[in-house]
């Protein structure tokens, strides 16, 4: 019997609830941040009943039917991997990482941080009760986190060779093989017992940001800390958020946008983007609704002005947000464009598969209601190896320099390289 | 009208769909590249060949469509591959543009054009009329001199173009289409 409780919490007892909930590990969490006042809706999942785990066999009727048959909301992620099918591109690189996890859940919290109210809901009684209880219990703040000790990390390329790789991105680019490309690199150290809930939470607080997810998906633990939305859809009304143009800064101050949204540069790499999402919604848009609003808009994140822009549509009535979402995916704004031929190049001069990292977390509420993020800023321990690992990278274009994307792609990972040598 | 769009494996092509749809007022057959040699240009009212990566020479095939009398529009890619039909060339773009626009003389107007393109026309099949080219002489835009054929080198369909649906109306209505 479907039914709603309402909790009241203030920021600390939200916080120590969801440190709780992840330290059990019968929780995931997707939550926004702080940073955004426009972003303040947090979901977590509780006590999973039933999960989708995607292989290479998986087809878009068999996500639909997971995401839509049962009532409440289906909350996971898709890989790049995933992806690659879906676009076409062969890739000879093994990987042991599911293509994709959807869960379905006994007990839903949504919480909104600005106003410190949430409701549960969800179809399992006992999971109610469990998840009301512990919402209303006292619980103890988290303890401070304490990171593993500093281990040698692994880069799947070294500086030259990222820079090399950035040179024959370049040379693809002026052959008119692409206008613009993500090469990204991939770190890994071991961590035999890192505290994957401690470091989101120590995360989450330090270093606020919109699309936040702590994903339980068997022996891997997935943290995402990204600022980017790749697709919304409220009742139908699509929107896409891409990011591009960085500019990362020791102290802030006014008016440093500006060095970013009047770069002729970055604003070329927004705009590629951009027309590169309004094909790729378009697909499932009614003819006549696509548009951009907002071009060039600017937010600050972990010492990182980003640029991006509102790309909207309405959504056609015979499609769903399965259809729009796999037949955009991945996003454009980590992939390149064009985009099937970009995603080509990026096979060949990555050595690394990227797993989670520049797929989606999702939640799927209905088959014209979604959200999704880009998982980039993303990190995951594997229990079965005891590694960290995690990605970075930069949008190369035509007026690119190796040397200074190389230190892009290291700027958007220190978060995670840092880990431990504070 | 029976309209076909062919699609290069591009990433700008469900943005010229619907441009294509708002002028004509419904949407263009999109068909893949792949496809071609399952279809045939007869009994088609418009053709028209998208952007896309690579060169014109990754696209044979074209031929029969370019030939069958049915009005063509080719944009950037397409543009090339109608070029290199008529005998012109390709070659690399000095210096590149993607994702920048540039003000073009069209028609005897200032038009903001969207530019995104490595390679170019360096030279045009000989009974092909340049109608537009930037400052630096790169073709912007020709047409065929007795075939109802156009190409655009920029891109129509993209959001940095001003109006681009007159220029989808500027091909409907000089190959006596609209």
């Amino acid at each position: 019997m479907p039914c709603t409780r309402s909790v009241s919490l203030d920021a600390q007892a939200f916080l120590a609830l969801v440190h709780r909930l992840a330290q059990d590990g019968q929780a995931d969490l997707f939550l926004s941040g702080t940073d955004r006042p426009d972003e303040s809706r947090c979901v977590i999942g509780f006590a999973p009943r039933a999960e989708l785990i995607l292989d290479e066999g998986t087809t878009r009727a068999n996500i639909a039917e997971f995401c839509f048959e049962a009532p409440g909301p289906t909350l996971g992620f898709i890989s790049y991997t995933f992806g690659l099918g879906l676009r076409g591109v062969r890739s000879e690189k093994s990987t042991d990482f599911p293509l994709g996890h959807l869960k379905q859940y006994g007990a839903i919290l949504e919480y909104d941080l600005t106003s410190g109210q949430g409701e549960i809901h969800g179809s399992d009684g006992l999971a109610l009760d469990e998840l009301s209880t512990l919402a209303h219990a006292r619980l103890d703040s988290p303890p401070p986190f304490s990171p593993p000790p500093a281990t040698a990390v692994q880069q799947s390329m070294t500086r030259d060779e990222y820079e090399a790789g950035v040179r024959k991105t370049l040379e693809a680019i002026r052959d008119g093989q692409s206008y613009q490309l993500n090469l990204s690199l991939r770190f890994s150290r071991p961590a035999p017992d890192l505290d994957m809930p401690g470091l989101a939470m120590d995360l989450w607080q330090r270093h606020p940001a919109a699309f936040y997810a702590l994903f339980h998906s068997g022996p891997l633990t997935l943290l995402s800390t990204s600022p980017e939305r790749f697709l919304r859809v409220t009742n139908g009304e699509v929107l896409s958020q891409p990011i591009k143009g960085t500019l990362h800064f020791e102290r802030y101050t006014p008016g440093l946008e500006r060095q970013v949204t009047e770069s002729p540069k970055e604003s070329a790499e927004l705009s590629m983007v951009v027309d590169l999402i309004r094909n790729d919604i378009s697909q499932h848009c009614e003819y006549g609704s696509v548009r951009v609003e907002d071009h060039k808009s600017t937010f600050v994140v972990d010492n990182l002005v980003q640029m991006y822009s509102n790309v909207r549509g309405r959504l056609r009535e015979e499609s769903t947000v399965i259809d729009l979402l796999l037949d955009a995916f991945p996003g454009g704004s980590v992939t390149g464009c064009p985009k099937r031929r970009s995603m080509e190049l990026i096979e060949a001069l990555e050595p690394h598969a990227r797993d989670v990292y520049c797929g989606s977390f999702v939640i799927i509420r209905g088959k014209r209601d979604m959200d999704s993020s880009i998982a980039i800023r993303t990190c995951w321990h594997d229990a079965r190896s005891k590694t960290f690992s995690f990605c970075a990278g930069s949008g190369i274009v035509v007026d690119s320099d190796p040397q200074k994307e190389y230190r892009e792609t290291v700027a958007k990972a220190e978060k995670f390289l840092v880990l431990g040598t504070a | 009208m029976n309209a076909i769009l062919i699609d290069n494996h591009d990433s700008f092509s469900r943005n010229l769909e619907h441009l294509l749809a708002a002028r004509l007022g419904h949407g263009p057959q999109l068909v893949s590249y792949d496809d071609l040699p399952n279809l045939s240009p007869h009994g088609r009212d418009l053709i028209v060949i998208s952007p896309g990566p690579g060169w014109p020479g990754d696209y044979p095939g074209y031929g029969p469509w370019i030939e069958s009398g049915v009005p063509v529009l080719g944009i950037c890619l397409g543009m090339q591959i109608i070029n290199e039909h008529f005998g012109g060339r390709t070659d690399r773009l000095q210096g590149c543009v993607h994702g920048k626009t540039e003000d073009i003389v069209f028609l005897g107007h200032t038009r903001t054009v969207a530019r995104y393109h490595s390679l170019y026309c360096s030279k045009l099949g000989p009974d092909l009329e340049l109608t537009a080219g930037n400052a630096q002489g790169v073709p912007m835009a020709f047409r065929h001199r007795t075939l109802p054929v156009m190409g655009f080198q920029f891109h129509p369909e993209s959001f940095l173009t001003d109006n681009g649906g007159e220029f989808i109306d500027h091909a409907l209505h000089s190959f006596g289409i609209a």
